[in-house]
């Protein structure tokens, strides 16, 4: 029954600097071992901030553990030192990079030393923020093909999970890497969103309870209090996006209900302020994701639509 | 020089694609740069032979494209400036998607030739002596090697991603070369005319353009197989001792890291093998791990 902090890899510097990337290693029992890791990407404080405060509480009752929760809470350091999605200097984004190569630059050999730190895990989660344009619903994101994740974010007190095919990208990210893998996102891109830490973090104790590497006594809050969410799959997630270029005034937040003929936000002509595209749901449903950054282009995505009978 | 595409922008003018092109007839090749706004030897190159083909008499139609990422010119980044996304990781593109898709498709479209090129520079940091990069065997091979350019590096198929741009006109049954030379965010003339050069031979072994070009020459033929990677294995200040194209023996001195305040030497670095400098860190702040020197083996 152990509570440890390792480094997983130190980075040198140019300078004869060096930076760690850390683990928490909270060990009880012989039971299940589950990894939470944030701070993939610099620009992602929230999911920092949920992995220290997951740390924090099992730091108070990690002898009473059934299994073992390594927490990975900055995997990016010097792009987090800067807010700065990207590794710095190499300017990679580390979740293009696994998984990573041993002899590779930092971003290359952080991301294959994380790879071979988790090899033989039972289950991954990543937490992360939104993007920094946008305002994102606490969600779940699972694989389409990963039932039994998708039946465990249930628990991860959000308000969607979102199982989803892969992208073109995906075989480049970490969540490819282990089967099952939750993804936690939600809050706004680069900022601490008051109360999202706090709701992802109960979240992931929550599955730790589910995957009785935690008991329902230890947990700090009811079980009762966590959200009930819906699962809902791609035909159910409509990106919607302007016709038009300029400032993109929304008129909706995160999770707000929709009508198909509700206003999302309007599209201003950015010199003259003049309107040139008004912005509708598609769908009735609610607002997954709003883009809070307004300079847009035709094409830019500046909204995440959910349908689907939500109470 | 007609626009192909144009995408409204917010606060100034639009992003407008625009294509030279030059004959009549079947789209024989189409030349595209400047799919990385900071890469700029491929401009040069193809507003070269640009010169030419407007008073050259042609075969078929040439399609040049010189600066695709116009937006990432202005803005000095290698990606496209808004979302920070790579265009060349959009293909096969999308003309109801985001803005980096509407592109990419834009261009997948306006280059529908028997034979496409894409031009680029080394990255930032590297600066690569001119090469085509071309699959291990097929008609490429051949193509690549008209063009007489001082490398042809036969590759596995790592270009072959259908997000990327050769990829993408690959996986459409066209013949696609990868052009790389010297480095990016500079202007390297020698390195843009001999890519222009090479795009002349190659114009000529196709049949498209009659004069007879200037002679190139090849020094490298290869696959990675017999390409010597070195690598830092400490962070410090590179000082190189060889330039691309030099000719090296094993032993040879290639560079030393060095510390950064006071210059002691941290690791020098020498050739493994005789050949030739095809790849050269010429950014001097160097972390562990990264590439310093390629060296190739060179034909008799």
């Amino acid at each position: 029954m152990t509570a440890r902090h390792e480094v997983l890899c130190s980075i040198g510097l140019p300078t004869g600097d060096a930076v760690d990337v850390v683990r928490r290693r909270f060990q009880g029992g012989s039971g299940p071992r589950v990894a939470v890791v944030a701070g993939i990407r610099g620009d992602t404080p929230e999911g920092v901030r949920v992995a220290h405060q997951v740390a924090s509480f099992l730091a108070g009752v990690h002898d009473q553990l059934a299994g073992t929760v390594d927490v990975y809470p900055c995997v990016n350091p010097l792009a987090a030192h800067r807010g700065a999605r990207h590794w710095p200097f190499f300017d990679q984004d580390l979740n293009r990079r696994f998984p990573g190569r041993p002899n590779g630059h930092a971003p290359d050999h952080v991301a294959w030393a994380l790879v071979q730190d988790l090899a033989g895990i039972d289950q991954l989660i990543e937490v992360r923020g939104a993007h920094p344009a946008f305002s994102e619903v606490p969600q779940a994101q699972v694989r389409a093909t990963d039932s039994r994740a998708a039946e465990l974010a249930r628990h991860g007190n959000v308000q969607v999970v979102w199982t989803r095919h892969p992208g073109p990208a995906a075989p480049s990210t970490l969540a490819w890497q282990f089967p099952e893998t939750i993804v936690l996102e939600g809050g706004t891109g680069n900022r601490l969103s008051t109360g999202v830490g706090r709701n992802l973090a109960h979240g992931v104790l929550n599955m730790l309870a589910e995957l009785e590497v935690l008991t329902n006594e230890l947990l700090p809050f009811h079980w009762a209090g966590m959200t009930r969410p819906p699962a809902v799959g791609d035909t159910e997630v409509h990106r919607v996006r302007s016709g038009a270029g300029g400032l993109f005034l929304p008129e909706v937040g995160v999770w707000d209900e929709l009508e198909p003929s509700t206003l999302l936000g309007t599209v201003v002509d950015p010199i003259t302020g003049a309107c040139v595209e008004r912005i509708v749901s598609p769908s009735t449903g609610r607002v997954m994701a709003v883009r809070e950054q307004p300079v847009i282009f035709p094409g830019t995505m500046v909204a995440r639509v959910v349908e689907a009978a939500l109470g | 020089m007609a626009e192909v595409f144009r995408l409204d922008a917010p606060y100034r003018g639009s992003y407008r694609l625009e294509r030279l092109s030059f004959g009549s007839g079947p789209a024989r090749v189409a030349v595209v740069a400047g799919l990385h706004g900071n890469e700029l030897n491929g401009v040069h190159a193809l507003n070269l032979v640009a010169r030419t083909l407007r008073v050259a008499r042609l075969n078929g139609t040439v399609h040049l494209l010189p600066m695709v990422n116009t937006f990432g010119l202005e803005h000095g980044t290698k990606r496209w400036p808004f979302g920070d996304r790579d265009i060349n990781q959009a293909f096969p593109g999308d003309p109801d998607g985001s803005p980096v898709a509407r592109i990419a498709h834009a261009l997948l479209a306006a280059t529908d030739a028997e034979v496409c090129l894409d031009i680029h520079s080394g990255s930032a940091v590297l600066r690569e002596l001119s090469q085509v990069r071309v699959p291990l065997s097929g008609r490429e091979v051949e193509l690549g090697r008209s063009m007489d350019l001082p490398v042809v590096w036969r590759r596995h198929g790592d270009l072959l991603e259908a997000t990327g741009l050769v990829g993408a006109w690959r996986q459409s049954g066209r013949s696609a070369l990868h052009i790389v030379g010297g480095r990016g965010a500079t202007l390297d003339l020698g390195s843009a005319r001999t890519m222009a050069n090479g795009i002349f031979r190659l114009l000529h072994h196709l049949g498209v353009l009659s004069v007879q070009p200037d002679a190139g020459k090849t020094v490298v033929d290869t696959t990675k197989a017999r390409v010597s990677y070195h690598y830092s294995s400490v962070g410090g200040f590179w000082v190189p001792e060889v330039r691309v194209g030099d000719r090296v023996a094993p032993g040879h001195l290639l560079g030393s890291v060095t510390e950064v305040v006071g210059g002691d030497d941290l690791e020098t670095v020498r050739a493994e093998r005789s050949g030739v400098v095809v790849t050269l860190r010429s950014y001097p702040v160097v972390h562990a791990r990264e590439l310093l020197v390629r060296v190739a083996d060179a034909l008799p």
